[in-house]
């Protein structure tokens, strides 16, 4: 089971994909636990997640939350803006599946 | 070229976009106005059940007076004192940040925020009460001062706290008990400061803080910021950044909020008072009138657009992915997906549609044709038209607003048009290919 969290302003954009990539994971037979968050949540709910992954439009808080995940070892990662723009939720849980290696 | 030229732009702007947002001072005025703004939204649904337009048609005149007077201290007790929440936020959230005790600091800086704040009021026919706070520096008129001294409070007392000149409990005090010891001494040491301020202020200057910045600071910058071309300067701003894929707003309305919101606050007050409107410029006018028609760059027209006109199968498909959010103002996939993001083609829209609109929507309010927000809060979620409707309290301002979507229409249109060409020729010729390998294939076999 992969926990994928996503960070964006507010929570609201990136809640759009979340529903996309629950549906993708089912669809591959996984039970994965994805969710969304505002960045000012990031930093303490990335203590409970795999793999964080950041709306395009906050990529600025990339290295900020790097090192609260360094931490911990967590990967983190801007979201492919098409995909993002797309809500493709196959290509951004393959983005995740991909940052966390041959992790189950 | 163009294309490696405006990468090396965002290599300049992504750094200095973080800088901004992961700004102490920035973030903890961001966080304190999230704190009020549940608060205020509160105080505007009053505000608006008092006003509604048809109330003077099913109750008698005095019933009505009576009905106003009886929820009347709602919105006072709520938006009336902001700056209440954003001192004790500030302080709240700066201490936290420093990873000392943040409800303290709240409490300081409130009791920093009251040292200042002068307990007399002076009648309209020039009679001095004493013992009372007047409402109005506890919310616009305060605001400056207010912001000013819980920034300056929680940093004197997190430094002293730093420097561990605290009183120590030996183990076995219970934590609760141990706490307020801890917080005893920097709380004096800060609130003396203040005192000491204060009385330097009030006896050898024979004035008060509150009129000191109200006058030195607030009133020019709010009346800076009540002018369209800051406006148009703000708006250009947050589009470019945009443009380059970062959040606009997360950055300039760090900066912009606390004039935005004191002139909201002063339409409300004036509002709730008199039922007019000093000031066209606003928190609401900002939030309705850019944001809430489909989102940052207006882009519900845009969203029409894509659904009714183009023939490009991509186009279509945005299209149909933004309309949902887009009724509630959120773009990304417009932004992302068209995408609005680097692309040369869609700068010119992009950037002159928010300002036309501006300009057309500060002209209809300034000549009267539309009423400007009355400062009542409204959720930036809250959909076209009706947002218009609720933010002026009149049919006008959602009119104004349909107007508006069909200028963003008018100007985004031929830049579209040009796309979707583009478009369609590049999918047919995919098309092509496809058909082409296929045929290939079969004569192969």
């Amino acid at each position: 089971m992969k926990k994928i969290l996503l960070a964006c302003s507010s929570g609201m954009s990136t809640s759009l994909l979340v529903g996309k990539m629950k549906a993708y994971a089912k669809s591959i037979g996984e039970e994965d636990e994805i969710w969304a968050v505002s960045q000012d949540q990031a930093k303490s709910e990335l203590a409970r997640a795999d793999v964080v992954l950041i709306g395009p439009q906050m990529s600025f808080l990339k290295s900020e939350l790097q090192k609260e995940a360094d931490k911990y070892g967590i990967p983190v990662e801007v979201i492919d803006m098409r995909a993002y723009g797309m809500a493709d939720g196959k290509a951004v849980y393959e983005q995740a599946a991909s940052l966390l290696g041959g992790r189950k | 070229m163009k294309q490696t030229a405006l990468d090396k732009f965002s290599q300049i702007l992504v750094p200095i976009a973080g800088r901004l947002n992961n700004n102490r001072y920035l973030s903890v005025l961001r966080d304190a106005f999230m704190l009020s703004f549940p608060i205020t939204i509160f105080g505007s649904i009053v505000v608006v059940l008092m006003n509604l337009p048809f109330l003077d048609l099913i109750m008698s005149a005095g019933s009505l007076e009576a009905f106003r007077h009886a929820v009347g201290n709602a919105p006072q007790a709520t938006m009336g004192i902001m700056t209440v929440f954003i001192v004790f936020g500030i302080g709240y959230y700066l201490s936290k940040s420093y990873e000392v005790e943040g409800v303290f600091g709240g409490a300081i800086a409130l009791a920093s925020f009251m040292l200042l704040t002068p307990f007399l009021l002076t009648t309209d026919s020039g009679e001095t009460v004493a013992n009372v706070i007047p409402l109005d520096r506890l919310g616009a008129k305060g605001m400056f001062v207010g912001m000013i001294t819980a920034f300056a409070s929680a940093e004197i007392y997190r430094w002293i706290v730093h420097k561990e000149l605290t009183i120590r409990m030996p183990a076995g005090v219970p934590p609760a008990v141990a706490r307020s010891f801890t917080a005893l001494i920097p709380v004096v040491i800060t609130l003396t400061v203040f005192l000491l301020i204060n009385i330097v202020v009030t006896q050898v200057l024979q004035t008060n803080l509150h009129d000191l910045i109200y006058k030195a600071v607030q009133e020019p910058l709010v009346g800076l910021g009540s002018g369209l071309v800051a406006t148009l300067i703000a708006i250009f701003f947050i589009q470019i950044l945009w443009f380059f894929g970062l959040h606009g707003q997360i950055i300039v309305n760090s900066v912009m909020d606390p004039i935005w919101n004191t002139l909201s606050l002063e339409n409300l007050n004036t509002y709730t008072q008199t039922g007019t409107v000093p000031h066209i410029i606003s928190k609401q006018f900002i939030e309705t009138y850019t944001v809430g028609m489909g989102g940052t760059g207006m882009t519900l027209a845009v969203v029409f657009s894509l659904l009714w006109f183009m023939r490009s199968r991509q186009m279509k498909q945005v299209g149909k992915l933004a309309i949902g959010p887009g009724l509630f103002n959120v773009n990304e996939p417009v932004i992302f997906g068209l995408p609005i993001v680097m692309n040369p083609l869609i700068l010119v829209p992009w950037i002159l549609s928010p300002m036309v609109v501006t300009i057309v929507t500060y002209y209809a309010m300034s000549i009267g044709l539309v009423p400007p927000p009355t400062g009542v809060a409204v959720p930036w979620t809250v959909p076209i038209f009706i947002n218009g409707i609720m933010a002026t309290n009149s049919l006008a301002g959602g009119i104004l607003q349909l107007v508006n979507l069909v200028i963003v229409f008018l100007i985004w249109f031929p830049f579209l048009k040009v796309i979707d060409r583009m478009n369609v020729k590049n999918e047919s010729s995919e098309a092509q290919a496809g058909a082409m390998a296929q045929s290939g294939q079969s004569i192969a076999q």
